[in-house]
């Protein structure tokens, strides 16, 4: 059975890091995975969406995601989770971080940003995970590293090993910052109580 | 022992040179190809360059396998049309050592200008094509690639797509048990002096070589059957087997990893085998005209289909007889990509702007400068092209020059030389402004000739824009710093109405790259009247909220801020200053 997780965000949040995390974990635990996403003008504010496809035991064929199939939609920013909501699964599940970064349509007055981006995630059937992980990062002393607070909340719905995400961390992340998104990590999965089995 | 990594199509393809024995790689970054040198360059044994462009890239390729080196050129679709010059020809003359062309497409423009579709190079130019659909096809294809390459004496092209060369899989990768065989080449006229009298004979050699080529398509396993109920047949290739499959799991397919020639034979027992037919491909119909070429009946889908990059609901839609277009999404706020905060662009933009001066542009970051609210670029054709566009529009509109060109330090070397060698030549009233941030920042910080170090990390020949200007016969050669708009502004106004041919450099390092970090700035809300000036420079910095009487309050994000002053220089009421809080 594969296992479809849908990340969403704002170019420069580590999007993509995360997502490379998560494959790299599905690589040690000895699954077929496949990851996608677009990264040309990634880091210069634009939205960005990385999927991420698991399976213990079949074949992955797109590496993309179907629409309307992501089991999991794990959201850096309110309304690129909102943006990214209609690929979940109806009765998926959505763990976001309320934050919001402003886009330039916004701040020129072109465009509004939805106030009730929160309500609508709520409103739409998803079992929807509301994480403060930029706050708890500042509190980390490293804002960077909400990318993998949020990652460790997600960690408590997806039946990855602790040990494998963390060796994860250790492979895709500069040495430098490992010890701090390790306790990110650690922090992240504080924040969501575990799935009963 | 076989080791299992993650790899993204570009890695794979890099690691299957490297374990065929590529001794030679070189290439012209470029979205989505940018990361398949770079790490060939790290799997190492192998000599790798960014050249200047895509034919100077593809040249050296081939000289590399003239003298027995197995080559791997790497370049965006667009950059083969670049290359395309020597590619037609060197099909004629073919190669000693294996010469593997990779061109990297684009569906759906996600960093491009447009969504040319490469298959029909290799038809044009008679090439046998790859195309994988997997990163473990991306490794296995490209050391297939050099053996073909070797054995029917011709260079093979590897054709891939974002979707592809930007997605992870599980690779088995092995070991580089090959290697080339180098020496100084021998004279070989009647093959490698195209003259008419060779390159007739060689066009009969061609012709042969594609009936050989057509053989093995019938034969390689790499053109293969998957038979399921017989109903529905599908024939498709590269990434969007992989949307069919995913859609379509009781489908018969007809897996095709060579698309040129076409394995006709194959093509026509598949057929006679299913109810319906159909091809799925991505862009154009290469396969389904060719596939009805041979009197086989390809089930009709919806024309909307050739426009924008496939996904598995596209294809689901096709085949249920539903229109499929490709829809960017838009009922919430669009967040378009930006110029960073403190890049050392805007200022030319700002000033452009204040100017009113119609401008070409071209590729890169700058091209940013098009949007909303800077809006001070005004066209983007191709690599260098806005420097003979200014050319023109300035002859044609009569001596007093009426447009100004902006193009990046990169793009200038790429292909902007041969267009200012033109004005210089032809006394255009032109003013070229080179937005020289020290590196290729679009495609992810490439080095080029004019930051002096090479791909491999070494001192390179380090170009003097200065010097190169007025070596080809510009008098009027200045170096501004757009960081100061006032110095900006009247260095442009200058240069314009000096009515001769002109270059200013607007120099300062990419802020991506030298991570630069100033005190922010923070704006005295009690000064500012909300004139929206520092909300104009389009800086992710500064957003806004909306105040009680419908205007809007700016705000500096001192995380974001990197303390470039820009915002402090168009403030009417002097209202911004240093004074955020240093991160």
């Amino acid at each position: 059975m594969t296992t479809n997780v849908l990340l969403a965000g704002v170019g420069g949040q580590g999007t993509i890091t995360a997502s490379q995390v998560l494959a790299q974990a599905c690589l040690l635990e000895g699954w077929q995975v496949k990851k996608s996403e677009i990264h040309g003008m990634s880091q210069r504010g634009g939205s960005v969406v990385s999927h991420v496809r698991f399976s213990a035991d079949g074949e992955i064929y797109s590496p993309t995601i179907p629409a309307g199939e992501a089991d999991l939609l794990i959201g850096f920013e309110l309304i690129e989770t909102l943006r990214a909501l209609p690929a979940t699964k109806p009765d998926g599940k959505v763990i976001v971080d309320p934050r919001r970064i402003t886009p330039a349509t916004v701040s020129l007055g072109v465009a509004d940003y939805p106030e009730d981006s929160l309500e609508q995630l709520e409103k739409s059937g998803r079992a929807v995970y509301v994480v403060h992980a930029s706050e708890v990062a500042a509190a980390l002393g490293e804002i960077r590293a909400a990318n993998i607070v949020v990652l460790g909340a997600a960690s408590r719905l997806l039946p990855f090993t602790q040990a494998s995400l963390e060796e994860a961390i250790r492979l895709s992340i500069k040495p430098k910052t490992v010890a701090i998104n390790l306790r990110a990590l650690a922090e992240g999965a504080e924040l969501v109580a575990a799935e009963k089995a | 022992m076989s080791e299992k990594e993650l790899l993204s199509g570009n890695e794979a393809i890099a690691r299957g040179a490297w374990e065929a024995g590529c001794a030679f790689g070189s290439g012209y970054p470029g979205t989505p190809s940018s990361e398949i040198l770079p790490a060939l360059t790290e799997l190492g044994d192998c000599y790798t360059e960014w050249s200047v462009n895509e034919k100077c890239a593809l040249e050296a390729a081939a000289g590399a396998s003239l003298a027995g080196a197995r080559s791997l050129v790497t370049m965006k679709h667009v950059g083969l049309n670049v290359a395309a010059d020597p590619l037609f020809t060197l099909s004629y003359t073919g190669v000693k050592g294996g010469l593997v062309i990779v061109s990297a497409d684009d569906p759906s423009m996600h960093s491009s200008q447009n969504e040319q579709d490469n298959r029909h190079y290799a038809r044009a130019a008679k090439l046998p094509m790859l195309e994988p659909s997997t990163s473990q096809e991306a490794l296995d294809f490209a050391r297939l690639a050099f053996e073909l390459s070797e054995h029917f004496d011709t260079p093979v092209l590897l054709r891939v797509t974002t979707r592809l060369s930007h997605s992870d899989g599980v690779v088995v990768v092995g070991e580089r048990d090959l290697e080339s065989a180098v020496c100084v080449p021998e004279a070989e006229p009647a093959k490698y002096v195209m003259v008419p009298a060779h390159a007739h004979k060689r066009h009969v050699v061609m012709a042969e070589r594609i009936a050989s080529l057509r053989e093995y398509a019938e034969a390689t396993d790499i053109n293969h059957r998957e038979d399921g109920d017989g109903c529905m047949g599908i024939i498709s290739s590269g990434i969007a087997y992989q949307y069919a499959r995913e859609v379509c799991p009781q489908a018969s397919f007809l897996k095709l990893g060579m698309t040129w020639p076409l394995p006709e034979k194959l093509i026509g027992e598949f057929a006679v085998g299913v109810e319906k037919l159909y091809v799925i491909e991505e862009l154009d119909p290469y396969l389904t005209e060719q596939v009805r070429a041979l009197g086989v009946a390809v089930e009709p889908l919806p024309e909307s289909l050739q426009i924008g990059e496939l996904s598995p609901a596209r294809v689901r839609a096709a085949l249920e007889g539903k229109d499929a277009p490709f829809h960017p999404q838009a009922e919430l706020p669009l967040r378009p990509p930006q110029l960073c905060a403190g890049c050392p662009h805007r200022g030319v933009f700002v000033a452009l702007r204040k100017l009113k001066l119609f401008v070409t542009g071209d590729i890169g970051c700058y091209t940013l400068g098009a949007l909303p609210p800077l809006q001070a670029l005004h066209t983007c054709l191709c690599m260098g092209a806005g420097v003979g566009q200014v050319h023109g529009i300035n002859q044609a509109c009569g001596e007093k020059q009426s447009a100004v060109a902006v193009i990046g330090d990169g793009t200038f070397i790429h292909s902007g030389i041969s267009g200012l060698v033109n004005i210089a030549y032809n006394n255009s009233p032109s003013t070229i402004i080179i937005l020289d941030n020290g590196t290729t920042a679009m495609t992810g910080g490439q080095d080029h000739p004019a930051t002096g170090r090479t791909l491999r990390g070494e001192a390179g020949g380090k170009l003097d824009l200065v010097a190169l200007c007025k070596g080809i016969g510009i008098a009027h050669v200045e170096t501004i710093d757009p960081r100061d708009l006032e110095q900006t502004e009247a260095a442009i106004k200058a240069a314009v109405e000096s009515n001769e041919p002109s270059v200013l450099i607007a120099s300062h390092p990419c802020v991506l790259l030298s991570r630069e970090r100033g005190q922010p700035y923070a704006i005295d809300e009690e000064s500012c009247v909300q004139c929206g000036a520092c909300l104009r420079l389009g800086c992710p910095a500064i957003t806004s909220h909306e105040i009680s009487d419908g205007s809007r309050q700016p705000v500096i994000d001192p995380l974001i801020c990197i303390g470039c002053s820009l915002c402090a220089q168009v403030c009417p009421k002097d209202a911004i200053a240093p004074g955020g809080e240093a991160q």
